[in-house]
C-alpha cells in the first residue's frame, strides 16, 4: 500500500469530520448545525475512496459492511448513555462504548454471515 | 457548542483520518465487510464526547455527555438507513450517483428529524412556561 495513498485518505477523512464540526459552529442556521453533528463523514470518505480506486461494487461492499458498524454505533451510544447514568464515570463510559461498538459490530456481521451460509446450504 | 475550538477541530481531524486509514487497511487484509465496520467508526460522536471533556468538568460534564448521547441515537439510526440505501444504490447506479443520492436522502431525513425534535422541544418549553 502506497504511503501517499494512505496520507491522502487520512487527510480526506480528517477533513470531512473536521468540516462537519466547522458547519455546526459557523452555520448561522441552528438546524444545519444539528444535522451535521451526526454527519457520516468517515463512511462517506471510505466509500468515496473505494469508489475511486476499485469501482462501484467494492464501494457498495464497504457501504453494506458499514451497516453493521452503524448498528454497533447505536450500541456504542447506548452503552455510553447507560454507563454515564449508572456510574457517572465519564472515561469508563467512553472505553466501554468503543469496546462494545467493535464487539457488537463484528458479532452482528458474523451472525448475518452465518445465517446467509445456512440458508445457502439448505437451498 | 458556542465558539470554534482548535483542540476540538484537531481531535476530530485525527479521529476521522485514523478511522478512514483503519477502514482501508482492514478491508485489504480482512475483507470489505470488516473494512466497512471501521468505515462506520463513530468518530463524530466520540470526538464530541472528548471535546466535552475539555470544556466541562464534574457533574456538568456528565449531564452534557448524557444530552449529547441522547441526540446521537437519532443520528445513528438515520445513518443506518443511509448505509443500507447506499449499499442498494451503488451497484445499480454507479458509486458517484448512488453516493450522491444516498447523501441527499441523509440530508432530507436529518432535516425533517431535527425540525420535528426542535418543534417538540420548543412546545415542551412553552408548557413549562405556563
Amino acid at each position: 500500500m502506497k504511503k501517499n495513498d494512505l496520507l491522502l485518505r487520512f487527510l480526506l477523512g480528517g477533513s470531512a469530520v473536521a468540516l462537519s464540526y466547522l458547519v455546526t459552529v459557523i452555520s448561522p442556521w441552528k438546524i444545519l448545525g444539528g444535522i451535521f453533528a451526526a454527519f457520516p463523514a468517515v463512511m462517506l470518505t471510505a466509500v468515496l475512496m473505494m469508489g475511486i480506486s476499485s469501482g462501484s461494487k467494492k464501494a457498495a461492499n464497504i457501504a453494506t459492511g458499514s451497516v453493521f458498524g452503524m448498528i454497533g454505533g447505536i450500541v456504542c451510544v447506548a452503552t455510553v448513555l447507560l454507563v454515564l447514568q449508572a456510574s457517572g464515570n465519564w472515561m469508563f463510559s467512553i472505553i466501554s462504548g468503543v469496546i462494545l461498538w467493535l464487539g457488537s459490530s463484528f458479532a452482528i456481521s458474523e451472525m448475518k454471515e452465518h445465517t446467509k451460509k445456512r440458508s445457502l446450504s439448505r437451498a | 457548542m458556542s465558539g470554534l475550538s482548535l483542540s476540538a477541530l484537531l481531535i476530530r481531524f485525527i479521529l476521522g483520518g485514523t478511522a478512514v486509514i483503519a477502514s482501508t487497511i482492514i478491508s485489504r487484509k480482512l475483507g470489505d465487510r470488516a473494512g466497512g465496520i471501521f468505515a462506520a467508526f463513530p468518530a463524530v460522536f466520540l470526538a464530541a464526547l472528548l471535546t466535552n471533556g475539555l470544556d466541562f468538568h464534574g457533574q456538568e460534564l456528565i449531564s452534557h455527555s448524557i444530552l449529547l448521547s441522547k441526540g446521537a441515537i437519532f443520528g445513528m439510526a438515520i445513518n443506518i438507513g443511509v448505509a443500507i440505501l447506499a449499499g442498494y444504490l451503488l451497484p445499480r447506479q454507479g458509486w458517484k450517483r448512488g453516493l450522491t443520492e444516498a447523501m441527499v436522502c441523509w440530508f432530507v431525513v436529518s432535516m425533517v428529524v431535527v425540525m420535528i425534535t426542535s418543534n417538540y422541544e420548543s412546545k415542551g418549553g412553552l408548557h413549562e412556561k405556563k
